[in-house]
């Protein structure tokens, strides 16, 4: 079973997309902000990261910066999952290594298809 | 020009009401102002517990949806599982279709077995009514060979008396004529054995074929009452299962379709992390206007005066709680009789 790692200050988000990805047949671990996730996947490999943007203590594109630097992590698939839509913060996460850009809300089907799309 | 104090004093007059009217408006603001300053930062409290409460709220529904949804996938789950029909590749259990159908095959293999088992019988009292009917014709020649042997006795008899009649010559002739009398007796004997035999042959040959007849005709009935009640069973089975199957179907259609529905409301239910950032967007703006506002110098009064002034509008305990002006009161959910 594939293992996605999901990034985000808000409970209830970590909880939606978490459920929907259960849904989908993946196997889910949380981090609450960018310095979380790096502690997780110093213990754990994953297949993918779905990171939020704006978040305490490290912020997502900080995250994907050094989830970069990781050898294992270098071609993963990183998804931002944000309500931010400017063309200048999603260049920002281009630059950094994101794989794509989801505005929120999202819609757990498309998620699950763009999920698909890009987990190899 | 002389600047007499008294016209200084009039110009001075005839300027101060305006003056006295700006100071009296300054110092009613730095009032207002005082009195409202420590507000700010209880109102961004305000937002900062309604955000969390949202957020609260939304994940006891999201909770409850997961467990709605992973329970109707499991009943799906265990529906298909039992009809294998989900599951084609599973072939350590028969199916409940391949069952009755398996049923159905056993009964056809045992239906013709016994109309095998019929026409053998049918071909045996067709024969056996052959060997009747040779029997009869066994009978009709030993009638005639009765007939001979009756007709050699009369000739025997003759014999001995015309050799009675020639004396002496006539002595070797006698002796023919009983010898032909005794053949013809032990020949009349042989006959009658056989004769016996055959009606015994017949006797037995039409009590085999009376019980072949029964036998056959009571197989075919219950054979035909065997294979009316396991149709009827089948067709009850088959019922049954069609029943059960468009119900499972229905059912994985329903699941598929409430797990769509939760996803929407997954969807749906997003406003909350919207909502919380623009509160929190709201909050931070409060909160660095509070923090220039307390750097104001006009900002040098007592502000606790303001403690108890404009949070009429608060009602529920916690808001009052964060605006520092709840009393003994009732809390949510808390029950009084009176």
């Amino acid at each position: 079973m594939k293992k996605i790692l999901i990034v985000d200050d808000s409970n209830s988000m970590r909880q939606m997309v978490s459920f929907t990805l259960r849904q989908g047949g993946f196997d889910v671990i949380e981090a609450e902000h960018g310095q979380d996730a790096l502690n997780k996947l110093a213990a754990a490999t994953v297949d993918m990261i779905i990171t939020d943007l704006n978040m305490p203590v490290m912020d997502g594109i900080t995250l994907i910066q050094n989830v970069r630097k990781i050898p294992a992590m270098k071609l993963k698939p990183i998804l931002m999952l944000t309500t931010e839509g400017l063309a200048t913060k999603k260049e920002e996460g281009r630059a950094a290594g994101a794989t794509g850009w989801i505005v929120k809300p999202f819609d757990p089907e498309k998620l699950l298809q763009t999920v698909a799309k890009v987990l190899p | 020009m002389d600047l007499n104090t008294s016209t200084i004093f009039n110009e001075s007059s005839s300027v101060s009401p305006t003056e006295d009217g700006m100071a009296a408006n300054q110092l009613s603001l730095e009032a207002e102002f005082s009195r409202y300053l420590p507000h700010l930062s209880k109102m961004s409290e305000q937002l900062k517990q309604t955000s969390q409460q949202i957020e609260t709220a939304v994940m006891d529904v999201c909770g409850s949806f997961q467990g709605i949804a992973e329970r109707a996938m499991a009943t799906v789950s265990r529906g298909k599982s039992f009809l294998r029909d989900g599951d084609p590749g599973n072939n350590s259990q028969p199916s409940f279709e391949s069952l009755i159908q398996q049923c159905s095959q056993t009964l056809v293999h045992v239906l013709n077995t016994t109309k095998e088992s019929g026409e053998v019988s049918s071909r045996a009292i067709e024969r056996i009514k052959l060997m009747d009917a040779a029997s009869q014709k066994i009978s009709s020649a030993i009638r005639e060979l009765e007939a001979i042997s009756s007709g050699n006795k009369i000739m025997a008899l003759n014999a001995r008396i015309e050799a009675a009649h020639a004396g002496e010559i006539g002595a070797g002739f006698a002796v023919v004529a009983v010898e032909v009398a005794e053949q013809t007796e032990r020949s009349q004997k042989v006959t009658d054995r056989v004769k016996d035999m055959v009606s015994e042959l017949r006797n037995l040959a039409g009590s085999t074929l009376q019980d072949l007849q029964q036998m056959n005709l009571r197989d075919l009935a219950q054979v035909e009452e065997c294979r009316r009640d396991v149709d009827e069973a089948l067709y009850g089975l088959q019922s049954a299962h069609a029943e059960m199957k468009n119900m499972m179907t229905q059912m994985s259609r329903d699941g598929e379709l409430l797990v769509a529905d939760i996803g929407s409301a997954v969807r749906g239910m997003q406003f909350q992390d919207r909502v919380s950032q623009r509160i929190a967007h709201v909050v931070h703006d409060l909160e660095t206007l509070k923090s220039r506002l307390s750097n104001c110098p006009v900002n040098s009064n007592n502000n606790e005066i303001a403690n108890n002034d404009g949070f009429s509008s608060y009602t529920m305990l916690e808001e009052r709680e964060v605006a520092g002006i709840a009393d003994e009161e009732q809390g949510a959910g808390e029950v009084v009789l009176f």
